[in-house]
């Protein structure tokens, strides 16, 4: 049984930096101008794999206005990669995808170094071209790393050849579970890459002063992308500042490490600042952020009385050339396929495939909605298998609080059938509708990430405040929901508090807008923080007002004996007397809460994902409309049931599931990333990947679950960035299904495959009556 | 390297002739170059200010459009939407409100791309362009305009001044639709308009149909002659028929040659029922792809 507890006074609030992006005042990387800047280039491989047996700069760096020209061999020679040491900054020998960079140039402007890396001389020796995921798990297929084995790699994972990362989730007997099975349905699923697409294409500006340097840079992970310049620039940490302006959105694709080292040390052998400034097409190309296409094959067997008995799934993602940050996704893209199901049997066992495609990496929510489509397509064919209504099936066999998932961790207090109960009722499920129309329905789920995080509130001696934070602030607003934490801690209002933020050397660290954890993890912080300096202020009070501290309540900016309002100072008198003597400053970072306990369950390749934190649950439910002529399905309204937690901000919360609905519709249905026989993409800009537009956003109706989740973020709050990018695809799937007569197994399920499947049906048809 | 500002026609033509290359609104010309399509031109003369060129002139002889007659302005004027639906149709699906507002007719039309909106529509209904040079003027049937993608028959040294569509028959209408992958910021998947005169009977008495974005122009379905008579029913399948059959689409990423050569045959046999809805009086809003969700149904 849940519990519903609405969060204590939910304020709608607008952001803080919401007028500056509006009004254009607000600064981006891109806007940066420095004294003697120059521009940087990037000259890419162009082909997919090949050895380099020429590389001549010398034409490159005659050019006048060109101030340095680099490869790999003016950089410290390190192998970098958060999971695996598989990479280089520059080629080292080898390219394996596209968009490797082969060299850099610094030059007085773009066209000037456009100039230089034509000039650059590149001969290859072109090697075979690994192009699909599948067949580079074949024992004789071509590597695409030879020294494979030689990489530094994480203990966790489990590599052979062109697996980067094998992981198996395994429970019970699923061969006796297959046996005692009433039915048994087996599915096959394919979904494409896809992008990130932020609409600010990054920008990197760099500048040194004596032995330090200073990058500005679009990311969303300031700490990380630090750590990656330290590392392959061989700097301590404190010799370098990272820097974030207004960052333009992020999606996960400006997690990780990219070009800031790239930009550095240009800037360094140029002796100038140096700026890069992306295309939309390198955006595209270059950053190993894309999300991996997945092949899944699942099996799944039931009782005759409608219950999971067994389920056995195998996943092969795409890799692409590098493993970045893509190699726990081999474990997180199992428990995705798995779903938050009661499973008693089961088998499922994923692979990291290197290909000579863009390096896969963490875009919003990885792995989770194209195997939440793939997963909840196969979970309506199950239902229909056995005759069952496809929300009764899910009824019966979703998880609840108080019973296991599938690697054996017991939830506490769960929102998943409560969320299943509600977005059938906003959608209107079970109406009578027309011929032309169905109502599909997927349940998601998502972890929230706990892990360390610090920051610093001060109280100036005219009583205004400022929140010195290391968190990162990527489009989600979360960074703006911190004054208000602060502001409860100590009684005061969010408008008091000015955050301080995005720079690596005035704040303590944060792992940054990724994982949906800032308010999670920084709101915890932020709170210990402000509560160090309440601690003083009741000192200061108690002092002041002659009470004992513990007497001191600090509410509508100003403290006061309990019980006895008119014994009250202001919080503004107080910090002017703590001015003059110790000052007002908090530092908090709290101890983050630890993974719950699993058993029952065996896991190879375990890279953490096993066992979840404040587990968020959602049901996305989705009226589409179809034209059959033409395959072209239409959104008619989205119904969007999430349990994260407590809702501090119900404008910023309602945003995100917005958002990340719109996004589900693209990857539904437009959003997608082909390769050519050369495995170049075919699809590198906006006129040919399609994003969706306001013109085709549906009316979306959101409800949030709110329950008290056990060791959850600050007041019961998981994580919500990512959730609602997890289902949308899944419950449209579900609909074309219905209208289709079958489900289109390839994503996005494009109108001509949509189409294609209903010729398909009609010839099967016809063939069944002959 | 120049850019020159044209108060007339006359300077705009003397800039032309010294090698000028006319720009409008620039929402081909400055974002092909932006992609890498084709540089900018070195000289470039704009026409945006040309006093009257902008003119849309309704009368009894017909309609004229002025080169400069934004998108927007044609979808919203009350003659084109009533009388001229098709180019209406296909001027309010051009981009976005942006790309509405500085795009023109002129530029549409000598950009000369196959999937361009308002292009079937012109030619089923008859549009002349006015070409116009230092040397004099010349009329164009439009479905003669075009001689491949993104090339026209006309001069270097002409200018498109105005398009000229003469005054529909009576109990006639027309349409335009496109299948399309989502509602803004997009290109015509294929798209057909038709242009449907009924007989006092209800049946056919004339109808063209032209198709976008599945040849190297814009193509004109030939041998509808002998629908005439023929139910709007019976005209409207063989439209797509002969659309599917003398369509010659490609295959890119957009969609397959065989998908495309499907599709435009729907498009076709509802532009057809569509222009014999207005043909016979019914008010169906521009554009035709929001009202009747066509394409991607709403």
């Amino acid at each position: 049984m849940t519990v519903t507890t609405p969060a204590p006074n939910p304020a709608r609030f607008i952001r803080a930096d919401g007028p500056d992006k509006v009004t254009g005042s607000g600064r981006y990387t891109a806007d940066l101008t420095l004294t003697g800047m120059l521009a940087a280039k990037f000259k890419y491989a162009g082909i997919a794999h090949g050895r380099i047996t020429r590389l001549d700069t010398t034409a490159a760096k005659a050019i006048p206005g060109v101030f340095a020209v680099l490869t790999q061999a003016d950089v410290p020679n390190v192998r970098f990669g958060p999971f695996v040491q598989d990479r280089t900054l520059f080629a080292d020998g080898v390219v394996r995808f596209e968009a490797e960079i082969v060299a850099a140039v610094a030059a007085v402007d773009a066209a000037t170094a456009q100039r230089a890396v034509d000039a650059i001389v590149v001969e290859y020796e072109l090697l075979p071209v690994v192009n699909d995921p599948e067949t580079a798990l074949a024992a004789d297929a071509p590597l695409v790393h030879t020294d494979w084995a030689s990489y530094g790699a994480s203990g966790a994972l489990v590599r052979e050849r062109n697996d980067a990362s094998f992981s198996s989730i395994a429970k019970g007997d699923v061969e006796r579970g297959m046996a005692e099975a009433a039915v048994v349905v087996r599915s096959r699923y394919d979904a494409d890459g896809c992008h990130a697409a932020p609409i600010e294409p990054r920008a990197i500006v760099a500048q040194w002063e004596g032995d330090k340097v200073t990058i500005w840079t679009s990311t969303q992970v300031p700490y990380d992308a630090r750590a990656g310049v330290c590392e392959t620039l061989e700097l301590p940490a404190n010799r370098v500042r990272i820097i974030v302006p207004h960052l333009g959105g992020g999606f996960g694709g400006k997690c990780g490490f990219h070009f800031e080292a790239h930009i550095a040390a240009l800037a360094k052998a140029a002796r100038r600042p140096v700026r890069l400034l992306f295309s939309r097409r390198e955006e595209f190309l270059a950053p190993d952020k894309r999300r991996e296409s997945i092949c899944y094959d699942f099996e799944t067997g039931v009782s005759s009385d409608g219950r999971i008995v067994a389920r056995r799934v195998t996943l092969v993602l795409d890799n692409g050339a590098y493993t970045a940050d893509a190699g726990f996704f081999s474990q997180l893209g199992a428990m995705h396929a798995l779903g938050p199901y009661r499973i008693p049997n089961l088998l499922a066992e994923a692979h990291l495939a290197y290909t000579n495609h863009q390096p896969s990496g963490s875009v919003r929510a990885p792995t989770a909605p194209q195997t939440c489509w793939a997963l909840e397509s196969h979970t309506d064919e199950v239902a229909r298998a056995i005759g069952m209504d496809p929300v009764a099936f899910r009824q019966l066999n979703a998880v609840d609080t108080g019973l296991e998932g599938p690697t054996g961790q017991i939830y506490g207090e769960i929102g998943v059938q409560e969320c299943i109960e509600r977005a059938a009722r906003m959608a209107g499920y079970g109406q009578q509708l027309p011929d032309d129309e169905a109502i599909g329905v997927a349940i998601g789920w998502w972890p929230s990430f706990a892990v360390p995080s610090g920051a610093y509130v001060k109280i100036d001696g005219d009583g205004s405040a400022q929140i010195i934070t290391g968190a990162q602030e990527c489009g989600t607003g979360s960074v703006m929901t911190l004054p208000q934490l602060a502001a409860d801690e100590l009684g005061m209002s969010a408008a008091d508090f000015q955050l301080v933020y995005q720079d690596t050397s005035v704040a303590p660290y944060d792992m940054g807008a990724t994982g949906s954890q800032t308010l999670f993890n920084n709101g915890r912080a932020v709170i210990a923080a402000a509560a160090q300096i309440a601690q003083q202020l009741r000192a200061l009070a108690a002092d002041h007002l002659e009470a004992d501290p513990a007497d001191i309540v600090l509410a509508d900016g100003q403290a006061f004996v309990a019980g006895t309002p008119g014994r009250a100072v202001p919080i503004a008198t107080l910090a002017g007397i703590a001015a003059g003597g110790e000052l007002l400053i908090g530092h908090g970072s709290g101890m983050p809460p630890g993974p719950p306990p699993i058993s029952g369950s065996t896991c190879v390749g375990d890279a953490g994902m096993a066992a979840w934190v404040a587990p968020q649950f959602s049901c996305h439910a989705v009226r589409v409309k179809l034209d059959r002529d033409t395959g072209v399905a239409r959104i008619m309204h989205v119904a969007a049931a999430h349990d994260s937690g407590t809702i501090i901000n119900p404008l910023g919360a309602e945003g995100q599931v917005q958002g990340g609905v719109l996004m589900g519709i693209g990857q539904a249905l437009t959003e997608g990333t082909g390769y050519d026989n050369e495995a170049h993409q075919r699809t590198a800009g906006l006129l040919d990947y399609k994003l969706q537009t306001c013109a085709d956003a549906p009316p979306i109706d959101i409800h949030f679950v709110q329950i008290n989740t056990p060791n959850a973020g600050p007041r019961g709050a998981k994580g919500l960035a990512e959730a609602p990018n997890v289902a949308t695809a899944a419950a449209i799937a579900n609909a074309i299904a219905q209208l289709v007569g079958a489900p289109v197994r390839q994503l996005p399920m494009t109108a001509e495959r949509v189409w294609d499947t209903l010729q398909e049906v009609a010839q099967n048809t016809i063939g069944g009556a002959a | 390297m120049s850019f020159t500002i044209a108060r007339t026609v006359e300077d705009a033509l003397a800039a032309i002739a010294a090698g000028a290359r006319p720009i409008a609104g620039g929402t081909d010309l400055v974002v092909g170059a932006r992609h890498g399509k084709a540089a900018l031109p070195a000289d470039l003369v704009a026409i945006d200010r040309i006093a009257g060129l902008d003119d849309i002139t309704a009368g009894s002889a017909g309609l004229t459009l002025g080169a400069n007659a934004s998108h927007h302005a044609i979808e919203h004027h009350p003659v084109v939407a009533g009388s001229y639906s098709a180019l209406a149709d296909g001027s309010a699906l051009v981009g976005s409100p942006a790309t509405r507002h500085v795009g023109t007719i002129g530029g549409n039309v000598m950009n000369a791309s196959p999937a361009m909106d308002t292009g079937a529509g012109l030619v089923v209904l008859g549009a002349e362009v006015e070409l116009r040079s230092l040397h004099g003027t010349r009329r164009v049937p439009i479905s003669e305009l075009w001689s491949g993608p993104g090339r026209t028959i006309a001069q270097p040294e002409e200018l498109c001044v105005a398009v000229h569509l003469p005054q529909p028959a009576a109990n006639s209408g027309s349409a335009y639709l496109r299948l399309e992958y989502r509602r803004a910021m997009e290109i015509a998947v294929v798209g057909a308009a038709a242009n449907v005169t009924l007989a006092a009977d209800g049946t056919v008495a004339a109808v063209q149909v032209a198709l976008s974005a599945v040849g190297p122009t814009i193509v004109s379905v030939m041998g509808l002659d002998t629908l005439v008579g023929s139910s709007v029913a019976d005209a409207a399948e063989a439209a797509a028929a002969a659309a599917s059959a003398q369509a010659t689409p490609i295959s890119d990423v957009r969609a397959s040659d065989r998908y495309r050569r499907h599709t435009v045959g729907v498009m076709a046999r509802r532009a057809v029922e569509t222009a014999a809805r207005r043909a016979a009086g019914e008010t169906i809003a521009i554009p035709v792809n929001r009202t009747l969700g066509i394409g991607a149904a709403s």
